[in-house]
């Protein structure tokens, strides 16, 4: 019996490594496979509206220092993480035309456009194993006051989409009056909050760095 | 397969007598209690008879028997395993998950494992008093291997000639695999052994709970990966969906690519994603002006330029997603000839990968004879019968379409309608 003790623990050990394994380092490394086969889908809708829609990688690295500002549980994050890949693919059925339209679109062409969400949601339905991304993609423009109990990460999609689209065309300043304006109307008090807490608390330069790869992406 | 029986019932004979005259009733109720187990995991989740590493495959029982075979001595183990895969098989049999003739296949094959592992682990393990030490370690790891060497020998061998797959690639399969398995496996069958010798077959059910949330666990892990397979299949078709003439074409001329690249003798999993590819081979059609690509009369040469960019863009679109990073290049170049007239690159010959030109074959072949449905027919032109699109193909064989494929092709093409005739027949 002198062995007993250390082989028991060895056992024991390499018995919760395969735990730790099965249970934390597996569904970890089957999220970045997901991920990696949704980013298709994104660059698809990026190149479709060269450049103008679709693009995730900027978003989800924010997006995701945002959501664990804000408390969101991992697997919520996740559900966010392939719904920023997916929000936009609703616009495979909007007439290339029209996502490509040089002058402003009609209150018509707009009415379609705005159905994206809806197209890519139902489409996001369909995948086997992806139908619970469904809601965040449907409600990724979702207004604050029209649906205050929408999902937090939707919440958080639809007003980062909006920072980062007005931070590259303007500048981080005027993004963040925007957000601030809106907040309790048509963006989510705290999801403001959180953002505008994540960009200063990032250092003005990491801030440049961002943006500069935004616009690389262009 | 009678070879395979002879020397199982060999190996039972052989083990028999000690079995019957020893054995004691905590034994006999481990029997009962790990066949039963077997037999639920086994209704759970069917393990399939594939080699295909596309999921984690788990055996469900062999650290057990392994243990049983350390701790009460080899013929139990040979008897043990015989009994769970007949039990598990029949229960599989009855819900007509497989085949009676294979459930005898897998028992002797698994008599057959078991008796081999059990002579390996009586060369180096020979007393059965101390359990927690290295050298009862060492001769579990042992029997795993040779346990798994020997059933995934018999087993290839099964495959190679019941399928017509080629011996080596099976064999690559079970060896590439082979570590991780004994890695996961050798602390479970030890936890089991060391719980046999302490109580007894009732020790087991201790064991028995983290061995199941393991397994759940992997079981899970695998099928999700299946569902990523899925979650690119249904993408490429729901996006595809937006052309609507595409949509039964995709259908077809994927699963014929598989069967070509099959006859080609390309390995399985190459075969999967030649299938994969067959499906996406057009992606970077979803990211032109559908009203150019609907156009019902003739193109004009700016449009011919934009269509002519959509092996590119696909290849584009699939640029960040290294799992899918084989088949790119095959998407990229499906519309290169073997004479070098083809788009994007002008490639000749063996430049082109051979996936690429299968897909080249079996695309324009299918685009020929046009969908079944009236929308899904091509707007710019007349579609043909097999005999005239077959004939198409053999005219442009070495010239637009590699001759060797388009032999292959020809093969898969008849043997697709004789089925389809025999079917309608039926």
């Amino acid at each position: 019996m002198q062995g007993a003790w250390w082989a028991f623990g060895i056992t024991v050990a390499s018995i919760a490594a395969l735990a730790y394994y099965a249970f934390v380092m597996l569904p970890a490394r089957i999220h970045r496979w997901r991920c990696d086969g949704l980013r298709a889908f994104a660059r698809l809708i990026e190149l479709r509206t060269q450049g103008r829609y679709g693009k995730a990688e900027p978003m989800a690295e924010l997006a995701s220092a945002v959501a664990q500002r804000l408390g969101l549980p991992l697997h919520e994050r996740r559900r966010m993480e392939l719904a920023i890949y997916l929000r936009d693919i609703g616009m495979v059925a909007i007439p290339y035309h029209i996502l490509n339209k040089p002058t402003p679109l009609t209150p018509a062409e707009r009415d379609l456009m705005g159905r994206h969400a809806e197209i890519g949601a139902s489409i996001t339905e369909q995948i086997p194993g992806l139908w619970h991304v469904a809601p965040i993609v449907r409600l990724h423009h979702v207004v604050y006051s029209e649906q205050p109990d929408a999902p937090l990460a939707a919440h958080l999609l639809s007003a980062l989409e909006d920072w980062i689209r007005i931070a590259e065309s303007a500048d981080v300043d005027t993004a963040a009056s925007v957000l601030k304006q809106g907040a309790g109307a048509r963006y989510h008090p705290v999801v403001v909050q959180a953002i505008l807490g994540e960009v200063q608390q990032r250092a003005l330069d990491g801030v440049q760095s961002l943006t500069r790869s935004a616009a690389l992406w262009l | 397969m009678l070879v395979l029986g002879a020397a199982a019932v060999a190996v039972l004979m052989h083990a028999g007598a000690p079995l019957l005259q020893a054995q004691s009733l905590t034994s006999f109720a481990g029997v009962a209690l790990l066949a039963v187990a077997a037999e639920l995991l086994l209704i759970r989740y069917p393990l399939r008879p594939e080699y295909s590493d596309r999921g984690i495959w788990l055996s469900v029982s062999t650290p057990i028997v392994i243990a049983v075979i350390l701790v009460y001595g080899w013929q139990f183990g040979v008897w043990l395993d015989a009994l769970i895969t007949l039990l598990a098989g029949a229960v599989m049999v009855y819900c007509r998950s497989t085949r009676a003739r294979w459930v005898a296949v897998n028992t002797f094959q698994s008599i057959l494992s078991a008796w081999a592992a059990g002579i390996a682990t009586a060369m180096v393990f020979e007393t059965r008093s101390g359990v927690w030490n290295l050298q009862s370690a060492g001769a579990l790891g042992l029997g795993l291997l040779v346990y798994m060497l020997v059933n995934g020998a018999l087993v290839g061998m099964t495959v190679a000639l019941a399928e017509g797959v080629r011996l080596r690639w099976v064999l690559a399969q079970t060896l590439l695999s082979l570590p991780r398995d004994i890695l996961l496996m050798t602390p479970i069958s030890f936890l089991a052994m060391a719980a046999l010798h302490a109580y007894g077959a009732a020790g087991l059910l201790g064991v028995l709970a983290p061995y199941l949330a393991l397994r759940q666990a992997f079981v899970l892990a695998a099928r999700q990966q299946e569902l990523y397979h899925q979650t690119i299949r249904s993408l490429g078709f729901l996006v595809q969906r937006a052309h609507p003439y595409t949509g039964g074409h995709l259908q077809r001329v994927s699963m014929w690519a598989r069967r070509v690249a099959e006859r080609l003798g390309l390995p399985p999993d190459r075969c999967e994603l030649v299938y994969e590819a067959a499906l996406l081979h057009d992606l970077g059609k979803t990211v032109l002006d559908e009203r150019i690509l609907n156009k019902p009369d003739r193109l004009t040469p700016e449009e011919w330029e934009e269509v002519r960019k959509h092996p590119q863009l696909g290849a584009e679109i699939l640029r960040d997603t290294p799992f899918l990073a084989p088949i790119i290049p095959w998407i990229a170049l499906h519309h290169e000839r073997p004479d070098g007239a083809g788009y994007p690159f002008g490639l000749m010959g063996e430049q082109i990968p051979l996936e690429a030109r299968v897909i080249a074959v079996v695309d324009a072949f299918d685009a020929m004879i046009g969908g079944e449905a009236p929308n899904q027919r091509r707007p710019h032109k007349r579609s043909l019968s097999l005999d005239e699109a077959l004939a198409e193909l053999e005219q442009g064989a070495g010239k637009q379409f590699d001759p060797k494929v388009v032999e292959v092709f020809r093969q898969v093409v008849h043997e697709w309608r004789a089925h389809r005739e025999a079917r309608a027949g039926a």
